[in-house]
């Protein structure tokens, strides 16, 4: 009998990507898709991707969690996990001397604090608000009218310190046009944007001590993305090898365990409140 | 476990709440119609004692601001406050119901069936929960023609000393002169202990209402509260309040005595720190259900648990009442609050609500939450969003986070 696999779907707002484990946690294949306007078939896509990287059948599939803003969607699921929880046990797998993650996603990014264990101590996501996110760069190279692998490229041969000012997405489009009336060279300007993201990531940040990780979509497309996250912070930021499926692999991770064994209850108060 | 534990099971003295409300406004519509009765607004935490002794029909513009962002109206009227120059960044509340009054129609007309709050005679305000009311009466004032008066104590306190007492009970005093002074009337002291008897009563039962829920599982939680805080904030100075409230406890302590909790099979104790969503009431409360978490306590419903009037000077009490509320006072004080009020709920988690029109009933942004993360070693949550405005918050990226913070909660107890 086939050794049996355990799927973790990110159902993203950009991408929905799929990672089998086999029983010892290890990653036998990952494949991702668009999301689109349907998760479901989005997630479908992504996993028939993965089965075929790891030369397998779906009826190998014992268990399957799912997450990600379209997590709800994912018809596969035997369990839904929100993606703070599952970029952090992914990163952790790969790196257990990480105590922060960076996940910069699409549609939000994250900080998490872990503590030795990898339970998730702490976390913040950005505010209602493009700025920081995945989405203020598409934003900013459709203004631009570059690839944003172009903006990416630029911004590697930056060597200035340009700051960007703004807050704000629709700000810091304007802010791009007056540095290029100001003459500033393209790749200063693209850099900018990507310490402007990092800025944003360093304020979300409680602590500075731990090892730093990065995961999501926008570090595994644009390089500068790390460079600029390791300038603003002042560390170095571990990049793992499926930064992009971190949450999917940490999904993968939590679909190992049998649904939940419900921990023990604590003792209860039996403190009388008021003599009723 | 019992199956009263794990069976949510509604509120009696809901039906009765309803009644009373409706009482309410109806006698507020007649005050207002009538030649001989005379309206006064009041700001939620105002001297509305005062008003009562005076025979003034007593109505909350806040309560009406609720209910606009309840019923998902606030994104409609806050820009015709915007139109006129009011920041629609300000307190969602005040531009709701100015805009509301712009509109010329407010859902008074479909919940009670009355055309709209009541014409005032006078309004009175006080600057001891933020400045903003002041703005809000004045608008109303220059409207209507009316008087606004009000009182400013000293904000934000450590501790309340003789001194700021007796300030703010000189503001009471030439308050009550200024009314008689415009309306011809005389105040009368045996009316105005009775009103301040009454109202103590009522914020006394109102406290022990909320004390219920350190029970486990808790009878009622925030999402209950934030609905029967109702008559302690509109009737309080009345019979028809400690009615009410005597009603609620004793149904609560019966929840209590036979373990009906207000969230089937209880996991989570919470602690909610900052106004409610109220356009999103239903679908929090129906998400911490899901999650088995009771939000057992709150800053924001503990608001109007006074302390007990003993007898002596009703204005004194009065007085001290009104500065030595939460939202009056300093950073350290407000900690020990909520660390008291962690320790008495046996709470697992604090969520704190960055209300983003409300910087005054926020305290997520001078490092408290990192404060109390450090000190109690308790998990913490910020989620911005906001009393009204939807604008403000995402609903995905919410339940996202709180999903996340009971993930949190359930990765420290394994």
């Amino acid at each position: 009998m086939s050794e049996p696999l355990f799927a973790g779907v990110d159902a993203g707002s950009s991408a929905t990507k799929c990672v089998l484990v086999d029983a010892a946690g290890r990653c036998l294949g990952h494949g991702i898709a668009p999301s689109g306007f349907d998760y479901a078939i989005a997630a479908d896509q992504a996993l028939n991707r993965a089965l075929d990287a790891a030369g397998a059948k779906r009826d190998r599939i014992e268990r399957c969690v799912s997450t990600g803003y379209g997590r709800e969607r994912v018809e596969q699921a035997t369990r839904r996990v929100t993606e703070i929880t599952c970029h952090a046990r992914g990163a952790f797998e790969w790196y257990p001397q990480a105590r922060t993650i960076v996940d910069i996603g699409g549609q939000d990014t994250k900080v998490i604090r872990l503590n030795a264990h990898g339970h998730t101590a702490d976390y913040r996501m950005n505010a209602k608000c493009a700025a920081g996110t995945g989405t203020f760069l598409e934003s900013i190279a459709v203004r631009l009218a570059l690839p944003l692998s172009e903006i990416d490229g630029l911004a590697m041969r930056s060597t200035g310190r340009l700051v960007m000012n703004s807050y704000c997405t629709v700000f810091t489009s304007t802010e791009v046009l007056e540095r290029i009336k100001e003459g500033q060279p393209h790749e200063e300007i693209a850099m900018g944007l990507f310490r402007a993201i990092a800025s944003r990531v360093a304020e979300m940040m409680s602590a500075r001590d731990g090892a730093v990780a990065a995961t999501g979509g926008v570090v595994t497309h644009c390089r500068a993305m790390v460079k600029a996250l390791e300038e603003v912070l002042g560390v170095g930021v571990l990049l793992p090898p499926l930064p992009q499926h971190a949450g999917a692999f940490g999904a993968a991770l939590l679909a190992m365990k049998p649904d939940d064994a419900e921990p023990a209850p604590r003792s209860l108060s039996l403190e009388v409140i008021r003599p009723c | 476990m019992p199956e009263a534990a794990v069976k949510r099971v509604e509120i009696k003295s809901a039906e009765r709440l309803r009644a009373l409300m409706r009482d309410y406004f109806l006698d507020l519509d007649a005050a207002a119609a009538s030649d001989e009765r005379r309206v006064a607004w009041c700001t939620s935490v105002g001297p509305c004692e005062i008003l009562s002794a005076f025979g003034f029909a007593t109505y909350f513009p806040e309560n009406h601001g609720a209910l606009l962002g309840a019923r998902r109206l606030s994104h409609e009227l806050i820009p015709r406050a915007a139109g006129i120059g009011y920041c629609p960044e300000s307190c969602s509340y005040m531009n709701s119901d100015i805009g509301c009054a712009l509109s010329g129609r407010s859902p008074l007309r479909d919940v009670y069936g009355i055309e709209g709050p009541p014409k005032p005679d006078l309004l009175v305000y006080s600057t001891n929960q933020c400045r903003e009311v002041q703005d809000w009466f004045e608008f109303f004032g220059r409207r209507e023609g009316v008087p606004s008066l009000g009182i400013r104590p000293p904000r934000h306190l450590g501790e309340v000393t003789p001194e700021h007492v007796a300030l703010v009970r000189r503001e009471l005093v030439d308050l009550i002169g200024q009314i008689e002074g415009r309306f011809g009337l005389v105040l009368d002291s045996d009316r105005l202990e009775e009103a301040v008897r009454l109202s103590s009563r009522a914020s006394a039962l109102w406290g022990e209402v909320l004390a219920t829920a350190r029970a486990r599982p808790a009878p009622l939680t925030f999402w209950d509260g934030a609905v029967h805080m109702a008559p302690v904030v509109l009737m309080r100075g009345s019979r028809a309040a400690i009615d009410y409230y005597e009603t609620l406890l004793s149904e609560m302590c019966q929840r209590v005595t036979s373990g009906a909790g207000a969230v089937p099979r209880e996991r989570w104790r919470i602690y909610w720190e900052g106004m409610p969503i109220w356009p999103r009431l239903r679908e929090l409360s129906e998400k911490f259900q899901s999650l088995r978490a009771s939000v057992v306590a709150s800053t924001y419903c503990n608001s109007w648990a006074f302390a007990p009037y003993a007898g002596g000077d009703p204005l004194e009490w009065m007085a001290r009442t009104s500065i030595e509320i939460f939202i009056n006072r300093d950073e350290v004080t407000k900690q020990a609050f909520l660390v008291d009020m962690v320790r008495r709920f046996e709470i697992d988690g604090v969520i704190f609500h960055n209300a983003r029109t409300c910087p005054n009933n926020t305290n997520s942004r001078f490092g408290m939450p990192q404060r109390l993360r450090e000190g109690l070693e308790l998990p913490v949550l910020v989620i911005d969003g906001d009393l009204s405005d939807l604008r403000f918050f995402s609903t995905a990226q919410t339940m996202t986070n709180l999903e996340a913070f009971v993930e949190q909660l359930e990765g420290g107890a394994r």
